[in-house]
């Protein structure tokens, strides 16, 4: 069964036909061609797929693309939309923050919520914000390191 | 063009040429590729460990609307040629090589075994298709252990073996090992275990698979460590041409040994795309990954050690099972190098090794970070256990037995000369770092407040690509090829067949290029991923550092050469006298004579020079490893046993390495944290875990537990001055060590902390609940 909807995706109105069991996840990437949301376990745990909606992250391999009608969508896409790389996304690029890069748009996306709600964060405060993503390459360090740079260059500017 | 500065990338952590598309979403994974009219795959797969397959029905999965086609292993196995492991097949494993079908047909030999593909419109029908394939399995005796496969009564996997052994019983013997034994003050005994671990990268395996009749050519998009071997592969069990098969890759969501070649399913959705006519792509899922994509280690030893009373280790006897998995590969070609690796850099003087492979219901043994890693543990277990024995501290006896660095080098009993190790500046360097005396007493203090603090350290070496050996080319995949060509546009262009996925080789490799050649490291493109335009290659076995980072700067210093002769001529001025800095070509002591590469690329494109000139800015270059060399490096940790819970908190890690000289040192410092943390990870938290029935119990991440960012401390490394023996290329891989030695230097830390206990350790796995036991097991004198 196909249900029409509509929501607002990086800032611009969407409408789609998704299947009613489909995934946000997959909706985004099948339907929508972002495919920068990526999907890493499908339950729930490694936090690839993390997007915000309506200000909070999300697991969306855990939400259904129609749970998401009405609502306002960010994906790691419209994070840098004209191709300028934002605070938190330098800051990263400039610690060597990521390897393989699958891992990345998740963290992308819960650092910059997380920051958003707690720019004066600390590094154990970082790290259990983080905790819900999984990363297999880097042992973490480079992330909290490029996390920790974004905060303090935010607070300088 | 006044005051050109030479201005070095290679040592410098230069920013990544990876991340603007990483860190935007932009990057391209197998799963982002979309063909027109492409289908998708699901697999039925066993719910038995271990049966007979009496029929498969796959009717009533066709008739379903969406479905496009459903083939039984049967009807694959039509279609394709049946062979042994593709790894098996080109690299040789020493033992009997079963043959077996891309998906079950007789029987199934794990819990995820494949026996049907189900081909519809989306992944959501297919899998509802795999739903309605009936299967009808008679059970057999699972082979859940590798005890019970050494039992002659255990049902042979494979009828054709007649048992379960797949490396038959071999032993070894370097050195006076009788002798050696004899006359020790002390021989101990010990059986230790490893567990079965997994590589689980955030991607799993995946592949799009588009076969073109018209011009008989397959193409599969493939997310792998060499697209060349997948290439193979796919060649073999499909039967046709390797030229009649191109295989491309973009960026691949890590791997640590897992995608070398094609799997199995990968190469049965090729098999199916062929068949319907239309791309197919198939996805993994992480059930999928975590219990059919393949495990690794799971080996137990059986160890004597010869040891003196003052504690010099004189000889080790090891007898080692290893568990394989159910369709043998790479687990049979392991022991061959835990044997050659066990003396590490000691002065052993004697080496019994006796190695079995067996196989099981379990999913199969691949590679994973360091495959042969678990000779390290078991070395530098023994040696802390040998320390409590004699009462000797963990640095004394491993400063006690390290080979001293001598002229000429001395050798490893199993052959290879120690030439450059600098282990023993490791572990001195690491007492400086850590100040042992201090945490003694610190520890000290702890225990009479009942908190339980321990210290642990271990050494490894890795042939990273190890000694020039006088019989040809470092490391064990030979040569190592580059192709380098000047674009018209300046772009200095390095077509690799190193497949990175997550090691930043677009980055080194552009670093030692731009530096050797002369041009701005923006100006300089690696190219990967693409059988028609790269030349062979693997990224794996911590080879790139210094086969492609020297066929990088041998090759485009023969480029430059190139250039420099065909600008002789248009700039009327000998070679010699010319240079090149920041892109352009001058003659030196001539500022005002710089013209820019991409310049005399144009002019070598114009045709307007006769055949004598060689305008062909291009060439092929080839790498032996020069004098190559090992990485090494010591680690030591300080951890926190909660008594109470069994919690075990890492509060300290420091690295004390040698990879020779850095390319990158971010690059090389997330290579080492990285596999740190998943040698921590596997300590503390990770297993691939089987039921007595073969059942996988650890088929989800809440089971399979990986490490988060609250598990992981900070990593404190230091890099050791290297002590060059190339003229050039002094790099050396360091992708594998921190897993290899991470786990012994955890571990030892746990058994220090509890050892007012009196707790020995001779396994790896210890997750709270094991600490428990090992605590209570302890006391109560067991």
């Amino acid at each position: 069964m196909k249900v029409d909807i509509t929501l607002r995706i990086n800032g611009a109105t969407c409408t789609g036909s998704p299947e009613a069991r489909k995934t946000l996840a997959d909706f985004l990437r099948d339907d929508l061609n972002l495919t920068g949301t990526h999907v890493g376990c499908e339950h729930g745990v490694c936090g690839a797929c993390t997007v915000i909606v309506d200000g909070r992250t999300v697991r969306s391999c855990l939400m259904l693309a129609v749970q998401a009608a009405g609502c306002e969508v960010t994906t790691i896409e419209g994070l840098a939309p004209d191709g300028e790389l934002g605070t938190l996304q330098q800051a990263m690029w400039d610690s060597h923050s990521f390897q393989c890069g699958f891992c990345t748009p998740g963290f992308v996306m819960q650092a910059t919520a997380f920051l958003r709600a707690h720019p004066d964060a600390d590094e154990q405060q970082i790290r259990e914000a983080l905790s819900g993503n999984i990363c297999r390459c880097t042992g973490y360090q480079s992330i909290i390191d490029g996390v920790l740079l974004a905060a303090e260059r935010a607070r300088q500017s | 063009m006044a005051g050109i500065a030479a201005e070095r990338y290679t040592g410098a952590s230069i920013k990544r040429s990876e991340d603007p598309r990483i860190l935007t979403g932009s990057g391209r994974y197998v799963d982002d590729i979309k063909l027109p009219g492409m289908l998708h795959a699901a697999f039925v797969r066993s719910p038995l460990a271990h049966a007979r397959v009496l029929s498969v029905d796959v009717s009533a999965a066709r008739d379903l609307p969406g479905v496009v086609a459903a083939f039984t292993g049967a009807e694959l196995e039509a279609m394709t040629v049946p062979g042994p492991d593709v790894l098996m097949a080109l690299l040789g494993g020493g033992g009997p090589t079963p043959e077996f079908t891309l998906l079950a047909t007789d029987k199934v030999r794990f819990a995820g075994d494949p026996v049907a593909v189900v081909i519809a419109e989306s992944r959501y029908l297919a899998e509802d298709g795999c739903e309605l394939v009936d299967v009808e399995y008679d059970d057999l005796p699972p082979v859940a252990n590798a005890s019970f496969a050494l039992d002659p009564s255990s049902p042979p996997l494979f009828a054709n073996l007649g048992d379960n052994i797949v490396g038959p019983r071999s032993r070894s013997e370097f050195g006076d090992v009788a002798a050696t034994f004899a006359h020790a003050d002390r021989v101990i005994d010990f059986r230790i275990g490893v567990h079965r671990h997994q590589n689980v990268p955030m991607e799993g395996r995946g592949c799009v698979a588009s076969y073109d009749a018209g011009l008989g050519v397959m193409t599969v998009y493939a997310a792998t460590q060499s697209v060349h071997v997948s290439r193979i592969a796919v060649a073999m069990r499909l039967g046709i041409e390797q030229d009649k098969v191109h295989v491309l890759a973009g960026d691949v969501g890590g791997s640590f040994g897992l995608k070398i070649g094609a799997s199995r399913e990968e190469l049965a959705v090729a098999a199916a795309s062929r068949a319907i006519g239309r791309p197919v792509k198939w996805v993994e899922d992480r059930g999928e990954n975590l219990t059919a994509s393949g495990q690794a280690r799971e080996e137990s030893f059986d160890v004597l050690a010869a040891v003196s009373s003052a504690g010099d280790l004189l000889g080790l006897d090891v007898k080692v099972v290893i568990d394989t998995g159910s369709y043998p590969g790479m687990g049979t070609m392991v022991p061959a190098i835990m044997e050659a690796m066990l003396p590490g850099p000691y002065k052993l003087a004697a080496l019994g090794f006796e190695s079995t492979a067996v196989t099981t219901n379990k999913a199969s043994y691949v590679a994973y970070r360091g495959p042969w890693a678990s000779e390290t543990f078991v070395r530098e277990r023994v040696l802390d256990l040998i320390a409590k024995d004699l009462g000797l501290d963990p640095l004394e006896i491993r400063l006690r037995n390290v080979a001293p660095r001598t002229d000429p080098p001395a050798a490893m009993i199993t052959g290879r000369p120690l030439v450059g190790v600098t282990t023993r500046e490791s572990l001195e360097r690491l007492a400086q770092l850590v100040d042992f005396p201090a945490f003694r007493r610190r520890q000290a203090e702890a225990r009479a407040r009942g908190r339980y603090l321990g210290i642990g350290l271990a050494t490894f070496i890795e042939a990273a690509p190890g000694p020039r050996s006088p019989e040809g080319p470092s490391g064990p995949m030979g040569m190592e090829s580059m192709r380098l060509r000047l674009e018209e546009d300046g772009v200095v262009v390095l077509f690799t067949g190193q497949m990175p996925h997550g090691q930043s080789h677009q980055t080194t490799l552009a670093q030692i290029a731009a530096d050797e050649f002369g041009v701005p490291f923006e100006q300089v493109r690696v190219v990967v991923g693409d059988t028609d335009v790269v030349p062979f290659g693997l990224t794996g076995g911590s080879r790139s550092a210094t086969m492609t980072g020297g066929v990088a700067l041998h090759g485009a210093r023969q480029l430059r050469a190139k250039v420099l002769d065909f600008a002789s001529h248009l700039m009327e001025a000998s070679a010699q006298d010319l240079q090149i800095t920041d892109g352009h070509v001058w003659v030196r002591g001539d500022p005002a004579s710089a013209i820019a590469v991409g310049e005399v690329a144009r002019r070598a494109a114009s045709g307007q020079f006769g055949a004598d000139v060689d305008a062909n800015l291009e060439v092929e270059a080839a790498f032996d490893g020069g004098e190559g060399g090992w990485s090494g490096g010591s680690h030591c940790a300080i951890v926190e046993v909660d008594v109470e819970t069994g919690m075990v908190t890492v509060q300290r890690y420091v690295v004390a390495e040698d990879c020779g000289a850095l390319i990158n040192p971010a690059v090389v410092d997330g290579q080492i944290r990285g596999g740190v943390a998943q040698g921590i990870g596997a300590v503390l938290l990770e297993r691939s875990a089987y039921d007595e029935d073969g059942n996988c119990q650890s088929a989800t991440l809440m089971d399979y537990l990986v490490p988060t960012a609250c598990d992981i401390p900070r990593i404190e490394i230091e890099h050791l001055q290297t002590v060059p023996l190339d003229a050039d290329v002094n790099f050396r891989g360091v992708g594998e060590g921190g897993m290899i030695v991470a786990p012994p230097t955890v571990v030892n830390a746990i058994e220090d902390a509890l050892s007012p206990f009196g707790v020995r350790i001779y396994e790896q796995h210890l997750p709270p609940a094991r600490i428990l036991e090992l605590i209570a097991a302890a006391d109560s004198g067991q």
